[in-house]
């Protein structure tokens, strides 16, 4: 990865991306629901916009998106796909949009819910045609990619993915990207042709506006003009079904949703009490201290005060611990997700699935309370998916998480007791100690960051999956000091007795941790380490020379 | 794709051809070959792309754009970067019954749409081709298509052609007895006797002749059908008969003086220079440039062969005339990849000429008025015209000026023409009783092949008019497939 590219994606430059991303925080329609939610929380601004690939069934899962109070479903057709995608999943995914358009819209006009959302539908769209026919199926906002970037001059090489698009779209090399001979008017006149093309068809249709069009399938009549031995059996009347005979279905849209999705979002903590809680802080930065109860109905704490913050103060909030917030009880899913630096959240008790998902440089102290009586580094305290996708800050979590724990973590700092499967899976960046035992298939796909692991049975390889890590003892001093002081942190911040004892029997305890360090990203370091100590480059050209040095040498393996 | 990032290390690099100066002393090929190291760096330049054009053969704006017969150009691309050679060929030889002709002589128009040609100089495309049959010949892999049963069904192949060959390869191989009737002495058409030895070595051309032979294809060689043997004949003897007698009626230049000695076409020159080398014979050479000043009259691939003899004849003096105007250095706007480039191109020809009296022999927007004699009737020069080409006011076909005060006298004892050939001779679709169409050629649909004589076929430019060779290896696999069909159905 390029450096330019790797800070927007708060990764490592020269370290690769494991691409497309499983979505590990979705394994249910609930979970779908939670991470509406959590965006819907992180800005209350924006539609949320569910992909589905267009499939039999597919109004179902529609049914089930909308009740997950999406604002948008869009549903993608068969044909379309990055040129990065793989030939399997270009020649075998999905089917025709038209179907799945056809199924989303009549299944939601049965259940109630079509006037809740938008529908959307992309995968080759090419002409006005096309669209106007997915407007009668059912669709009312339509994506284009393919076209409008081969009126740029793509030539459909599918090395997306590689860096060699030989005419400049999509590489990020500057020899080619010389190549390039695209401009915006191109695209411009592609949807202006689009746009016509449609209102002549409109015209001679006789509709004025796309909404009238939403859903109007009479208006649409199977070709007999086709005589082919494969459309012998073919019964299209199954899609041009009406549920709704009424012919406003499309005006019903046009004025206005009657029931817009209910996100809820006046009834988070946040709203009710947090955001004027912290008012001075928002204000002027003048410290908040607060203390409060929570309990597992409050989800997503902390996430639009969060996006409040940077709304206000930008990318890099504020002062650390400016806003300090501790609760008691048992906090809901997603406690502390999103937020950034300046807010610190500390909670005696435990918590549900996803906290500090996405976390963007906040912190994040999480133990039993102090009346417990169990050992917490014997219990679990959190639930799964911790920390997913977080990009920077700090969790101190004093017990076990779950699974997926720093699941696609590119710069957050964590030290946790003990994880469940699949710990660090995708992770990019960021530090990670576990002070216990972790699941199996630790550090999958782990291309960048590096994790601790307190091994004291020795048997840590066997639950590690070593397909692109390397494990190497903690020796040196830089690496000794960095592990001390995070556990020494962790130590303060949650008074773990585990911590103390660790520390008490440093010398000892040390050469039971594993280093746990993915191998692009060594080799990254190295190349780092060597341009700095060769040149006195700094910032942006460090970087792009150490980029330079490290795909050198990975061409000579 | 086994090197993505082959076309950014590589530059792209021809074997080149031997020194001028030296080949026009001999008629031995003009080609020299990289080695293997470097034919694979070329092979990595192929970027394999996700919608390639080099294999997709069509017809954009009137000019052919990638392979007509469909060569799997990124698959064996790949295998010789891999060193899979054997492999290699094995594809190769899927889609090309002759990679030997094409990788000399076929002009190439899948690199003409290699999508690296967009910003970059295309892959050796041709060159890689050539080097997997040579491969492949060296190391014995290429052995008879002997079928491993035979039909009893026969078929007459007229015309022993590319296109001719290909049908009869295609038939044999299906089981059929083929028999090739060729009117020359020797076996091949143009390949034989149309292109100079030093474009194209007959020993490669009679090393796959060999190869048919054994495979048990019959050829007769000096029966002109027609007249040593009539249509009704071999109506009677063959279940099948496939019509490939190509394209020969040359376009002729009738103005003054016409009739004068010493004005040829360029077929009768070249045919007679090729059998002169092939039987080492220098009494038989009908027409000898030799001491003369030669004007070749024409600006396509058979002009560019009639300068190459004649330099190599020894001629006082060289012109080529082109009737268009000089095209443009790089492709003009209204002539986008990927179609066929219309640029100026030096070929090898042109290449010798200007090594010998120190500039291109070409004259553009030239066009020949009269020819002048002296009293015994023999050539003594030409008189020329400039023109200029109007475009067309709705959409025809540009329009010819003279431009007034540009006359000129050229010198000339001998003028070569090469204007392009009408269209297939008459006789044989007269005894046969097939229909032609407007441009004479004979009327058979593409892909049919089926002239309005049951059992009789057509393909290769009798059919489509004079074109390239490996459109006619596309016909005459195409016209294989339909005779098959058609005797396997009876």
């Amino acid at each position: 990865m390029y450096p330019w590219i790797a800070r927007v994606r708060h990764s490592t430059p020269g370290v690769g991306l494991i691409s497309p991303p499983p979505h590990h925080d979705i394994y249910s329609i609930e979970d779908l629901a939670q991470l509406i939610f959590d965006l819907k929380n992180a800005n209350p601004q924006a539609r949320i916009n569910v992909k589905l690939v267009s499939e039999v069934g597919v109004g179902t899962i529609a049914a089930g998106v909308a009740k997950g109070h999406a604002d948008v479903i869009l549903i993608s057709g068969h044909d379309g796909g990055t040129g990065a995608s793989p030939q399997t999943s270009i020649k075998h995914a999905g089917l025709p949009w038209e179907l799945g358009v056809a199924e989303t819209h009549q299944t939601l006009l049965l259940n109630g819910l079509r006037n809740r959302v938008v529908v959307e539908t992309d995968g080759q769209l090419k002409t006005g045609r096309d669209v106007v026919i997915a407007a009668l199926l059912g669709a009312e906002e339509f994506g284009f990619a393919t076209a409008p970037l081969v009126s740029l001059g793509c030539i459909m090489m599918r090395v997306c993915h590689l860096d060699t698009c030989p005419v400049g779209v999509a590489t990020q090399n500057p020899e080619l990207r010389k190549n390039f001979t695209g401009d915006p008017q191109h695209v411009v006149n592609f949807m202006q042709f689009i746009a016509q093309d449609m209102r002549e068809l409109m015209a001679e249709l006789g509709f004025r506006t796309i909404d009238e069009m939403v859903g109007r399938t009479d208006r649409l009549e199977v070709s007999e003009a086709i005589n082919h031995w494969k459309l012998q059996g073919i019964d299209l009347t199954p899609v041009l079904y009406r549920p709704n005979q009424d012919e406003n279905v499309g005006h019903l849209l046009a004025n206005g949703r009657k029931h817009p999705q209910d996100h809820g979002l006046e009834e988070t903590l946040d709203q009710l009490m947090l955001l004027n809680y912290c008012q001075p802080a928002l204000a002027d930065g003048t410290p908040v201290r607060g203390e409060f109860l929570i309990g597992n109905e409050h989800r997503t704490v902390g996430t639009t005060l969060g996006s409040a913050i940077t709304r206000r103060h930008g990318m890099f909030g504020l002062a650390e611990d400016t806003i300090r917030l501790k609760f008691n009880g048992s906090a809901g899913q997603s406690f502390g997700a999103f937020i950034p630096q300046g807010l610190t959240l500390e909670l005696a008790g435990d918590a549900n699935d996803y906290v500090g998902k996405g976390l963007s440089g906040g912190k994040l102290e999480i133990y039993p309370p102090e009346e417990a009586t169990f050992a917490a580094e014997q219990n679990i305290i959190i639930g799964n998916v911790a920390l997913y996708g977080a990009t920077g800050g700090t969790a101190f979590i004093r017990g076990v998480a779950g699974e997926r724990f720093g699941v696609r973590n590119s710069g957050a700092t964590a030290v946790v007791e003990g994880v469940g499967d699949h710990g660090c899976e995708y992770m990019t960046g960021g530090r990670v100690v576990v002070l216990g035992r972790t699941g199996r298939n630790f550090a999958a796909g782990m291309s960048g960051g590096v994790a601790y692991v307190l091994d004291w049975d020795g048997r840590f390889h066997e639950r590690c999956n070593r397909e692109m890590v390397d494990l190497e003892p903690v020796s040196s001093a830089a690496d000794i000091d960095e592990l001390e002081a995070m556990i020494f942190a962790h130590a303060q911040a949650t008074h773990s007795d585990l911590a103390w004892k660790i520390l008490c029997m440093w010398d000892n305890v040390v050469r039971h941790f594993v280093k746990v360090m993915p191998r692009d990203y060594k080799l990254m370091l190295q190349a780092f380490n060597q341009v700095r100590h060769d040149s006195d480059l700094t910032g942006d050209a460090l970087a792009m020379e150490a980029f330079k040095v490290s795909q050198q040498q990975l061409v000579k393996m | 794709m086994a090197k993505p990032t082959g076309f950014l290390e590589f530059k792209r690099e021809a074997a080149g051809e031997r020194p001028f100066k030296e080949r026009i002393h001999d008629w031995e090929p003009i080609h020299l070959h990289l080695p293997e190291e470097r034919l694979n760096q070329q092979a990595a330049r192929c970027m394999d792309c996700g919608i390639p054009f080099c294999h997709k053969g069509t017809i954009l704006n009137g000019m052919t754009s990638g392979c007509p017969i469909n060569n799997l150009i990124p698959e064996w691309n790949d295998l010789v970067y891999r060193g899979l050679w054997r492999e290699a060929y094995e594809r190769l030889s899927r889609t090309n019954n002759f990679p030997e002709f094409t990788g000399l002589v076929c002009p190439a128009p899948c690199e003409a749409a290699c999508t690296l040609g967009i910003h970059d100089p295309a892959v050796t495309i041709k060159q890689i081709e050539f080097a997997i049959i040579e491969r492949a010949f060296d190391e014995g892999w290429v052995t008879p298509n002997t079928p491993s049963q035979r039909t009893g069904k026969t078929v007459a192949v007229i015309g022993s052609g590319p296109a001719g060959l290909a049908a009869a390869d295609e038939l044999n191989k299906a089981g059929h007895h083929v028999t090739v009737f060729e009117r020359a002495d020797r076996i091949g058409g143009l390949l034989m006797y149309g292109i100079p030895n030093m474009k194209l070595d007959k020993k490669l051309v009679q090393r796959r002749i060999d190869l048919l032979a054994e495979a048990g294809i019959q050829f007769v060689t000096n029966t002109e059908v027609g007249r040593d043997v009539t249509a009704a004949e071999l109506q009677e003897q063959f279940d099948a008969i496939v019509l490939c007698t190509g394209a020969t009626q040359p376009n002729d230049l009738p103005v003054p003086g016409r009739e004068l000695n010493g004005i040829h076409f360029a077929m009768e020159f070249l045919h007679g220079n090729t059998k002169m080398v092939l039987d080492g014979a220098y009494e038989t050479l009908p027409v000898f440039a030799g001491g003369k000043d030669v004007v070749v009259i024409g600006g396509g691939d058979t002009g560019t062969d009639c300068v190459a003899t004649s330099l190599r004849h020894g001629c006082d003096s060289l012109v080529q005339f082109e009737i268009m105007e000089m095209p443009p250095m790089v492709r003009a706007a209204n002539n986008p990849w990927p179609q066929w480039p219309r640029i100026y191109k030096m070929d090898y020809g042109q290449e010798e000429a200007t090594a010998v009296f120190g500039e291109d022999p070409r004259e553009y927007g030239i066009m020949t008025k009269r020819f002048i004699g002296d009293e015994q009737g023999n050539l003594q020069a030409l008189e020329t015209v400039n023109v200029r080409w109007l475009p067309a006011e709705n959409g025809g076909r540009p329009k010819l000026e003279e431009i007034p005060g540009t006359t000129q006298t050229w010198a000339a004892q001998l003028v070569l023409l090469a204007l392009g050939f009408r269209g297939p001779e008459q006789t044989l679709a007269q005894q046969f009783g097939v229909e032609t169409g407007p441009r004479t050629n004979i009327e058979a649909e593409y892909g049919r092949y089926t002239t309005n004589v049951p059992g009789v076929f057509a393909a290769g430019d009798a059919r489509r008019g004079q074109s390239l060779v490996v459109w006619a290896i596309n016909e005459g696999r195409g016209v294989g497939t339909a005779v098959d069909a058609y005797l396997m159905a009876e």
